[in-house]
């Protein structure tokens, strides 16, 4: 490959023309050992002339490049060592575990093809696991960015007690996701939970609820539970983005009279799309990795009522009496690549969007 | 030790230092010189909590004047199966481990990826009601004696406690004879002032199928299979009434409402408390009782397997027993772990086992000489009159083991679909039990022709044993 390489050496083109003391010491032009005897030549220089840099066409070989360039490639290393471990090599191994009937017991299992994707396609259970992922993304999503945004905007000001309530709401962040699982089970208790006794005292209702037992509101106070509980990292996303809206864009629209209704949705708003894609994108990710919230909240229950994929998973590849690694890898694979189809089309839609708004 | 406390004690930091160093070498010392004697150290897994004292002892005891010591990890039964795997492959095994599920399916699975090593030709296992247990694919495979039960197979954990101070308050009482009307009313009436009148374990589903079982079975049903035909049974009318009596508490609204939330630890904890007047359990509950709750097990009363008429005697049939603890295949003192095995098969064991009071002991007649509450006394008195040994396919065919080695688990199993009657996730359960017992007849057909493709002879008649009534024991001359 042809390309141009240009030096930060400065070198002096004659003594005579450059009286500057700094550059007196710099040695006659030559090139950088790096790059002698590997086809790269100088065809010319610029700059002041006291400080020429030398233009260098060369033709460098990925080999050279890849020596020149050794000390990023080792500081690297440890990188590319842990996501090859723990990340790449992992997907590629349950690519493989997906096509085996593997009961885990024996050192390998049998090749079986597709046999396990095509049982999934069948699998009611499946698409039951499917679908609670869905609906939990699509109520905990906008749920917890909406929320967080609202709460931003309000802890963006500064009155009494702002850092206060700021950390009143980050402080779940910090507790462990399958603890509060265990404690939220006995705040959503029937009978001694502190949330029925207060609907039963104050009368609102006559009966308790059993949030966590009837399959028709587990999943909500699931939810709910989630987005109570990482609702404090959204906020510091959002904080973090308000401030780089500048004051004097709010400042100028106070003078025009807009009211704080509009300045939020005609100059926040807009200003913060690129924050909300990308905070978006993180809830996302999140609320799909919902294990250790949902194993010590419901374990699934009742009858698969919360049972979302990761808990479908571990299901078939630990807690079965003859647990099937293979169709569990076949399970997260198979989910796997539907949700990149869903974001691939989402990415699709949005640069669509983004050039058609452009072009109008 | 923070630096306060360690000033106040006069201990400079230096002190505690140095003191822990020297500690440190004096252990590396003494562990050196225990290897050095030639001590085998027995890496030993298991599940049985309540046991843990007992066995420490009985360890203990022996080692002292035998060169062999157990290095003991009591595991979490959810976790165990999951821990094995994972040792196994790693070839990390223990010397010795128990397989919590212990169904047969499970057993054939894991010899069949060669876990388990034999039992050392020096253990015995030889009076009759020990040679009586033995069976292949439960505790031998391909003739030799891999394993051995310490529990017997004589108990169900559908015996009804209830609180006899919590029904006295509200006028009422449970006899040993009551029906499923009678505990019905009891419960109704003991339904007042935040207190409950029954408590179900919903979130176990393993023992939720147990009890229901149990309770259709103390209607007339032979088990989840009808040994007379082999067909799955669990559709059956006595199944649906069993589901259909225990939602009538939650119609009444005797149940407690915590139920559908709770295992069974916490359910008999909320129990324990008050919070409900009864609760089925096992025999086991008096150990965790007096362990745990002793005031509260003072004015406990139980009560064997209700039928619904309120006969004196109903009948569950329970499947052969399979071993309760291996000796892995990775294991390089199968001798050692044999002798040390052979402690758990005295007189003297079973005796210290019923005192445990967890599952009834191999030698139930230990139980008489043992001191153990009177409800342990009375819930294992019972089982000798009421439960019965099913037959049992693998028993006759040993080529079953590769039929049970391929079955999957049907999902939703029996206990889903109870969470789910409970949880209102259908309104008539027995179009969902029937749907399931369809899928286990398909499953298992499928199973029988994989099994027979693979060169297996085995084939649904198998599951048939035309001379089983039920109500009796199905001993080995009757295969």
């Amino acid at each position: 490959m042809t390309g141009y390489l240009i030096t930060g050496r400065p070198v002096p083109t004659t003594h005579q023309t450059c009286t500057d003391q700094r550059f007196s010491r710099v040695p006659t032009l030559q090139l950088p050992k790096r790059l002698q005897g590997r086809g790269t030549q100088i065809i010319g220089r610029y700059g002041h002339p006291c400080m020429l840099t030398t233009l260098e066409q060369s033709a460098p070989g990925w080999r050279s490049r890849l020596w020149a360039d050794r000390w990023i490639y080792l500081f690297l290393v440890p990188t590319v060592v842990l996501i090859g471990t723990f990340t790449v090599y992992p997907v590629l191994a349950s690519l493989w575990f997906s096509l085996l009937d593997w009961n885990g017991f024996g050192s390998a299992g049998a090749f079986v093809g597709l046999a396990n994707y095509q049982e999934l396609w069948g699998d009611r259970l499946f698409w039951n696991a499917f679908s609670n992922t869905l609906v939990f993304l699509a109520f905990a999503v906008p749920l917890r960015v909406g929320l967080a945004l609202f709460l931003a905007v309000i802890l963006n000001a500064t009155f009494p007690l702002v850092r206060v309530f700021r950390t009143a709401i980050f402080l779940p962040v910090v507790t462990t996701a399958a603890i509060v699982g265990v404690v939220m089970r006995y705040v959503l208790d029937p009978t001694s939970g502190p949330i029925n006794l207060v609907l039963l005292n104050s009368g609102i209702l006559d009966q308790p609820v059993n949030f966590l037992g009837r399959s028709s509101t587990a999943l909500y106070a699931a939810i709910g539970i989630w987005v109570w509980k990482w609702l404090g990292v959204t906020l510091i996303y959002w904080l973090a983005a308000l401030q780089t809206i500048p004051r004097d864009v709010y400042e100028a629209a106070e003078v025009d009279g807009a009211n704080p209704l509009y300045r939020f949705f005609y100059i926040t708003l807009p200003m913060l799309t690129p924050f909300t894609i990308i905070i978006t994108l993180i809830t996302v990710i999140e609320a799909t990795n919902v294990f250790d919230l949902m194993l010590t909240l419901t374990g699934g229950g009742p009858f698969y009522g919360t049972e979302v994929i990761d808990i479908f998973v571990y299901r078939q590849a630990f807690t079965a009496n003859i647990p099937r690694l293979g169709y569990a890898s076949a399970a997260a694979i198979f989910f796997g690549v539907c949700f990149a189809a869903i974001a691939a089309v989402q990415a699709v839609a949005l640069i669509k969007f983004r050039a058609r708004r452009r072009s109008s | 030790m923070n630096n306060y406390s360690a000033e106040m004690a006069g201990i400079s930091r230096r002190a505690i230092l140095k003191s822990g160093a020297a500690f440190a070498a004096l252990a590396a010392v003494a562990g050196s010189r225990a290897f050095a004697q030639g001590t085998t150290t027995i890496k030993w897994w298991d599940i049985f909590q309540p046991l843990i004292p007992l066995h420490t002892k009985m360890w203990e005891d022996y080692a002292a004047d035998h060169p062999i010591s157990v290095d003991y990890t009591g595991m979490n039964p959810s976790d165990m199966m999951q821990a094995l795997q994972l040792a196994v492959r790693s070839n990390q095994a223990p010397d010795v481990f128990n397989v919590p599920s212990g169904d047969p399916a499970t057993l054939a699975s894991l010899n069949a990826a060669d876990w388990f090593a034999p039992l050392d030709d020096s253990f015995v296992f030889d009076k009759p009601y020990q040679q009586q247990t033995l069976a292949e694919g439960f505790t031998q495979f391909g003739g030799k004696l891999y394993s051995f039960p310490i529990f017997s197979f004589r108990w169900h954990s559908t015996s009804l406690w209830h609180s006899k101070p919590a029904l006295e308050a509200v006028g009422a009482s449970l006899s040993d004879t009551a029906n499923w009307d009678d505990i019905r009313a009891a419960a109704k009436a003991a339904t007042t002032d935040g207190k409950y009148g029954l408590l179900l374990p919903l979130q176990f589903t393993a023992r939720i199928a147990d009890h229901l079982t149990d309770l259709a079975m103390a209607a007339g049903a032979p088990g989840r299979i009808d040994w007379r035909t082999g067909e799955y049974a669990l559709a059956s009318d006595e199944f649906v009434a069993a589901l259909d009596f225990w939602l009538s508490f939650q119609k009444d609204g005797s149940l407690h409402p915590a139920s559908a939330s709770l295992d069974a630890r916490q359910g008999r904890s909320r129990w324990a408390a008050g919070e409900a007047a009864m609760f089925f359990d096992g025999p086991w509950n008096s150990g965790v009782l007096t362990n745990n709750f002793a005031d509260f097990l003072e004015g406990v009363e139980v009560t064997p397997l209700p039928t619904p008429a309120g006969v004196d005697k109903a009948y569950a049939q329970r499947p052969p027993i399979p071993g309760t603890f291996f000796i892995s295949s990775q294991s390089e003192h199968a001798k050692e772990a044999s002798e040390v095995m052979q402690l758990m098969t005295t007189e003297e064991y079973y005796v210290a086992l019923a005192e445990r009071m967890d599952q009834p002991p191999l030698d139930l007649d230990a139980v008489a000489k043992a001191n153990v509450h009177p409800t342990y006394r009375k819930a294992v008195a019972g089982f000798a009159d009421s439960v019965r040994l099913a037959p049992d396919p693998l028993i006759r065919n040993p080529d079953v083991a590769k039929v049970y080695a391929e079955m999957r688990d049907i999902t939703p199993g029996l206990g889903e679909i109870i969470q789910g009657a409970f949880s209102g996730s259908f309104d008539d359960p027995r179009p969902i039990l029937q749907d399931l017992a369809d899928q286990m007849t398909a499953e298992r057909d499928r199973a029988i022709k994989v099994a027979t493709d693979n060169g297996a002879k085995v084939s649904v008649d198998d599951w048939v044993f035309d001379n089983w009534t039920p109500g009796t024991d199905y001993t080995s001359d009757m295969y």
